[in-house]
């Protein structure tokens, strides 16, 4: 059930769903050149490879609009984003031509996410402790590498549109 | 060492005087245990107020210079020998004065290079060598209260303008900033600016042009022109607003402004315009409804409009 609009600051929910855009188009140049330049264009092809190299995936049930709620929505959020900035740090080294763009996206993900605890913060929501970055999965060869940006570039974004479609809900005045 | 001159300090303000002393050695070898020690200023020669002989053999000469007046002198402890003009030591004397608060600090996001680019007043000229340091610090809220620092920002020799690059930046975050002026009489620091860098994006114009003509497109009304813009493509992601001027090229003709046009726009036909008539046209677009800075105007489109 998609209760009333929130009760966050318009000029909050208007930067977030800019961050959201930007990293999306950082995203999607990545998944690009990683296309162009390495030939992986295609996260399917890589399932197995991502099951064993154990690259988590943050929830984002709180957001989903069957069960849309603030405050664990803003948790998940959070979370997720933390988790991405530890993911896109793991994929450091991926390869000379794609590490300026791994770095913009690296930026502006850990840029949204600070956004989104200060915020929480502001409101009293934001836990006591900062979280800690749960153990990364490890990358052993430049392919890896490659391969994990391939398979968190495509969950970042599908996490990207269920964000999206959450703040869009709560910008709603 | 044959002679040394001691200054308490080789800066002052211009218009202050100084004392300095020369020791001249006594392995200075073949002098006259008189010599009488004498000072060159610029191109005064004279001696000290006063010479005397220390316990250890060597002469020192004090003298208390004039005022200075030049923002630069070279000060020598000389000695006459054989006809000649023996220079021993040699300062140089530097005079200016502290330097000014720097003013009129401003900033703006640059999404082409991808930095925070701030410029400022340097004040006045002191006359001595002066560093510049753009300072800043993240923040919250009105920047009452320091997070973390920012790294120092030097800008390039002589320039008043520097750049702070994206990873010293949080985006989307209050930092505070000012501007810090040093030389060696002492420091001036600007008025901090307390700014979001994304507040003071400033975007790249939109590219304007006319649709070609094409058999599903109506041609535009006499007095009418269509048009098409496209968003400078780094700022798809920003939502922003535009607007619109024209000018007839008809001698002092003046701009007219039209908008707020919204940035999505596809096509767009203007009216109201004399028939048959050239018209430069361009376009700006700011971030919005979130705070931002206007573009520069697009480059100039000329349109002609139909005749009657």
């Amino acid at each position: 059930p998609l209760g009333p609009a929130s009760s966050l600051p318009q000029s909050f929910l208007l930067k977030c769903l800019e961050q959201v855009r930007k990293v999306q188009a950082d995203g999607a140049a990545l998944q690009e050149r990683l296309c162009t330049t390495h030939k992986l264009c295609h996260p399917e092809e890589l399932m197995l490879l991502g099951h064993a190299l154990g690259i988590p995936q943050p929830s984002l049930s709180s957001c989903s609009s069957q069960a849309l709620q603030l405050t664990g929505c803003l948790h998940q959020l959070h979370s997720g984003l933390f988790l991405y900035q530890g993911l896109l740090k793991a994929l450091a080294g991926i390869s000379p031509e794609l590490a300026p763009t791994l770095d913009v996206l690296q930026l502006d993900v850990t840029d949204f996410a600070i956004n989104i605890w200060q915020q929480m913060e502001d409101l009293g929501m934001a836990p006591a402790v900062q979280p800690t970055q749960a153990t990364m999965p490890t990358f052993t060869s430049a392919f890896q590498r490659r391969a994990g940006g391939t398979l968190v570039a495509s969950n970042l974004r599908s996490f990207l549109e269920v964000a999206h479609r959450a703040l869009r809900h709560f910008a709603k005045p | 060492e044959c002679g040394h001159i001691s200054l308490p300090a080789s800066t002052v303000r211009l218009g202050d005087s100084i004392t300095a002393s020369c020791t001249i050695s006594p392995n200075c070898s073949h002098l006259g245990s008189e010599a009488q020690i004498l000072w060159k200023l610029g191109t005064e020669l004279g001696p000290g107020e006063r010479q005397r002989r220390l316990a250890d053999g060597s002469q020192e000469s004090t003298i208390t210079l004039p005022p200075l007046q030049h923002p630069r002198a070279l000060l020598s402890c000389c000695l006459r020998w054989e006809n000649t003009l023996q220079i021993l030591d040699q300062a140089e004397l530097w005079a200016g004065y502290p330097p000014a608060a720097p003013h009129n600090l401003s900033c703006l996001m640059n999404l082409t290079t991808n930095s925070l680019i701030c410029q400022w007043e340097p004040g006045p000229n002191n006359h001595l060598p002066t560093n510049f340091t753009l300072k800043s610090f993240k923040s919250r809220g009105n920047c009452q209260t320091q997070e973390d620092s920012v790294l120092n920002c030097v800008p390039q020799d002589g320039e008043s303008r520097c750049s702070i690059p994206r990873k010293h930046l949080q985006l989307y975050q209050s930092m505070g900033i000012w501007v810090q002026a040093e030389n060696a009489l002492g420091t001036g620091k600007s008025p901090q600016l307390c700014l979001v860098p994304m507040d003071v994006v400033k975007l790249e114009p939109p590219t304007l042009w006319a649709p070609a003509p094409s058999p599903e497109v109506a041609p535009p009304q006499p007095g009418c022109l269509l048009l098409h813009w496209e968003l400078w493509k780094p700022s798809l992601y920003i939502d922003q607003k535009c607007e619109l001027r024209h000018q007839p090229q008809l001698g002092e003709a003046s701009w007219t402004l039209v908008g707020p046009l919204l940035s999505q726009t596809l096509q767009y036909e203007l009216c109201g315009l004399l028939p048959s008539t050239a018209y430069t046209l361009q376009m700006r677009c700011i971030r919005w409804p979130l705070p931002g800075r206007w573009s520069n105007w697009s480059p100039s489109l000329i349109l002609t409009t139909a005749q009657q």
